[in-house]
């Protein structure tokens, strides 16, 4: 069982010795029962850490973040900073070291193990818990989860609560770390890909009304993007910033510049707000279902990634984020690489 | 005017309303959210939060305002697109969705009224429902100088009082639409008033979250400026739109052409909703923008609602509906960020 006690001491250690900058974390929220990001400088606040089932956050996407901030900075601290990442997040990590985005140097991975269990989501607890408050939640012993409530404690069965991708992850420990909390599990899922058997079992006409009904309820708020730790590009093409301007340009080439996509959230943009999203997430998702997760409309996206993590798989044998120095699945080409798709 | 309804008469009621397009908020799964209702009998008071706001149906997030081509003889044709709507009613408005309307209506109108706003505003009909328990854990509307039955805004207020509506009209339209079914409306008697005094008075009872106190913020945030605090608040922002576009009152926009056909010219004006918390907002052509990292996002988003908008129009530019705080993704919490900024440096 991962010690929180042992993390905070890992964590105080780490800020005394200043052998991190700071370090990305789990603390208690204010708005409700959903944890939040820490960002701890000082080794006294390492009091405020927490992990329990909620951390569901994949805290990976603060890379970025770091990264730009450091860009612009003329003395940066050159010390690495402290993250937490659960398994699908050191796959995230893996993905943006094999992408050269950011140096292995730069960040001091604490891994926490899933061990047999997963994180809980969020919704699916509301409803099973039919409007009791949540005063906390715990690991069990076996595989689910300790609920306390104003009436007192009862154990959930992981399988009612635990979030989707959890019960299809390939790997519930991290693959890249320099401190590892926690056992490695023997579990292997029975299918990782159990999700997509409905989606793929519809006709095509089928699933495109399922998906125009899905895309239309979009407002196009770039939650999903914003959160995705692959979603790094300086420009997305939904951004009307695309556009070097100088002193000189014309207004003439201003108004030629190339809008890829409307603003409008009709859906023709949306389709195609979230074809290029997917497209450039196939061989990178490593799955952790944050997009889904921040959606305010309840939008499967998760779908649309998982299926391109199905084909990159399927007809490349490929697996995201266990190998840093493997070249990306987009960015190489193998003779033997099947083409019988393309027409 | 003050009328009862037995929730039995509901749905006649609103039958008898047919002539108007009918606004409610139904169930999608999860969540709720305000739809056109096309059958009365869906039309169900017992909604949480609506996911967005109905400022969505007399601000809409896109709309066409001109349509434009270049003929043969290549002439510039425009054409205005004024929103040519039917009269609708909006049931089930919680009072803090009803207040963030008529800040809107100040920022439409003023010196500069805007036409496609009001084509709408004036045709829709706005029916309350008081919240007697809160509908969202962070409903902090008493913060606000709102309260879970305010009627500012509306045109009538409904109040759940067990087998039967309190129906209060407030305007001429709201006794409209009571007069279109005279006959299925009581007066109510005197237990009626005293239920809805005491249903009101323990509903704000209910509302657990606070800002400390709100009279010094304006002032204390005009000295905050250029403080470090908003580099400290936001570094988990992500840059997502969620609060803004989820806000009842935010009602930044853009206009973009939206070319169709480059020759002959063929497109259309649209004006969409903006957010300040999007990397082209208010970007200068010249490539310079003033609000180029997430703390001066931030900064703009509560500086708008509790300095700015006191300033030019002596409201608060927030309803206390709690959206921004429950959907944010990193659990960013707006009553937080200004219980701190009460305490700031003190
Ligand atoms: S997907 Fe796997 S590693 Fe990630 S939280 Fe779930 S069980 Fe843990
Ligand atoms: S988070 Fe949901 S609503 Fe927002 S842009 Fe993504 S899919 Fe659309
Ligand atoms: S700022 Fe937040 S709480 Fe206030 S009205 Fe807007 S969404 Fe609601």
């Amino acid at each position: 069982m991962v010690n929180l006690e042992e993390l905070k001491e890992n964590a105080k250690e780490l800020l005394k010795q200043e052998k991190v900058k700071y370090i990305i974390g789990y603390k208690r929220g204010t708005n409700g029962l959903m944890p939040v990001p820490a960002f701890i400088k000082k080794p006294e606040d390492v009091e405020n850490l927490i992990w329990d089932p909620l951390c569901i956050y994949n805290l990976t996407r603060f890379l970025v973040d770091e990264k730009r901030k450091k860009a612009k900075q003329k003395n940066p601290d050159e010390r690495p900073v402290g993250l937490i990442v659960k398994g699908c997040d050191s796959r995230a990590v893996n993905v943006l070291l094999q992408e050269k985005f950011i140096n292995r140097e730069d960040i001091y991975i604490i891994g926490i193990s899933c061990e047999n269990t997963g994180v809980v989501d969020e919704k699916k607890l509301v409803k099973k818990l039919k409007g009791k408050k949540v005063k906390k939640i715990e690991f069990g012993k076996k595989n689910g989860f300790i609920v306390s409530t104003e009436d007192g404690q009862v154990e959930v069965p992981s399988s009612e609560i635990l979030a989707e991708r959890c019960q299809e992850c390939i790997a519930h420990f991290p693959v890249v770390y320099d401190v590892l909390l926690g056992e490695k599990p023997k579990r292997k899922p029975d299918n990782p890909f159990k999700s997509l058997e409905k989606m793929e079992s519809l006709s095509r006409e089928e699933r495109w009304t399922f998906w125009k009904e899905q895309l239309d309820k979009c407002i196009r708020c770039y939650a999903c993007r914003s959160t995705c730790p692959m979603c790094y590009c300086d420009e997305c093409v939904v951004d009307t910033i695309n556009f070097a301007v100088t002193a000189d340009t014309t207004a003439e080439e201003k108004a030629q510049k190339i809008k890829w996509v409307e603003k409008s959230p009709v859906l023709s943009e949306n389709f195609v707000y979230h074809f290029i999203r997917a497209i450039h997430l196939a061989g990178r998702c490593i799955d952790c279902g944050e997009c889904e997760r921040v959606c305010p409309l309840d939008i499967p996206l998760r779908f649309l990634n998982k299926k391109l993590e199905k084909e990159a798989k399927e007809l490349f044998g490929y697996d995201v984020g266990f190998d840093p120095d493997r070249p990306s699945l987009v960015s190489c080409f193998k003779e033997e690489d099947p083409e019988d798709f393309i027409r | 005017m003050k009328k009862i309804l037995r929730k039995k008469s509901f749905l006649q009621w609103v039958k008898r309303l047919e002539s108007y397009k009918i606004y409610a908020p139904m169930k999608d799964d999860d969540f709720w959210n305000f739809a056109l209702i096309n059958n009365p009998k869906d039309l169900n008071l017992n909604h949480s939060n609506t996911v967005l706001s109905p400022k969505k149906i007399i601000f809409p997030q896109r709309e066409v305002i001109l349509e434009f081509s270049t003929s043969n003889d290549s002439e510039l044709e425009v054409k205005e697109i004024l929103p040519e709507e039917k009269a609708s009613i909006i049931f089930g408005v919680r009072p803090c969705d009803a207040r963030a309307i008529p800040l809107m209506d100040k920022v439409f109108g003023g010196d500069f009224t805007d036409p496609y706003y009001w084509k709408r505003r004036d045709k829709t009909i706005l029916v309350g429902l008081s919240c007697n328990t809160p509908p969202s854990s962070n409903c902090f509307c008493l913060s606000v100088e709102g309260s879970p039955h305010s009627k500012e805004g509306l045109d009538i207020l409904m109040t759940d009082l067990g087998d039967k509506y309190y129906v209060e009209s407030l305007t001429k339209k709201g006794d409209q639409l009571i007069n279109l079914a005279k006959n299925l409306f009581e007066e109510p008697n005197a237990k009626d008033n005293k239920d809805l005094e005491n249903i009101h008075k323990d509903s704000e009872k209910k509302i657990k979250r606070q800002i400390q106190d709100i009279k010094n913020i304006p002032a204390k945030l005009k000295e905050m400026f250029e403080s470090p605090f908003w580099d400290e608040e936001s570094l988990s922002c992500l840059r997502c739109g969620i609060c803004t576009y989820l806000c009842p009152t935010c009602h930044c926009f853009d206009i973009n052409d939206e070319i169709i056909s480059s020759s002959p010219l063929k497109g259309k004006r649209v004006r969409t909703w903006d957010n300040c918390q999007f990397p082209d907002f208010t970007m200068h052509s010249s490539g310079h923008n003033p609000r180029s990292d997430r703390a001066s996002r931030l900064r703009q988003r509560i500086l708008h609602k509790f300095q700015y908008f006191i300033e030019q129009y002596q409201n608060y530019q927030c309803t206390g509906c709690g959206r921004c705080i429950s959907k944010c993704p990193v659990g960013i919490d707006i009553i937080e960020v200004l219980n701190k900024v009460e305490n700031y440096g003190t």
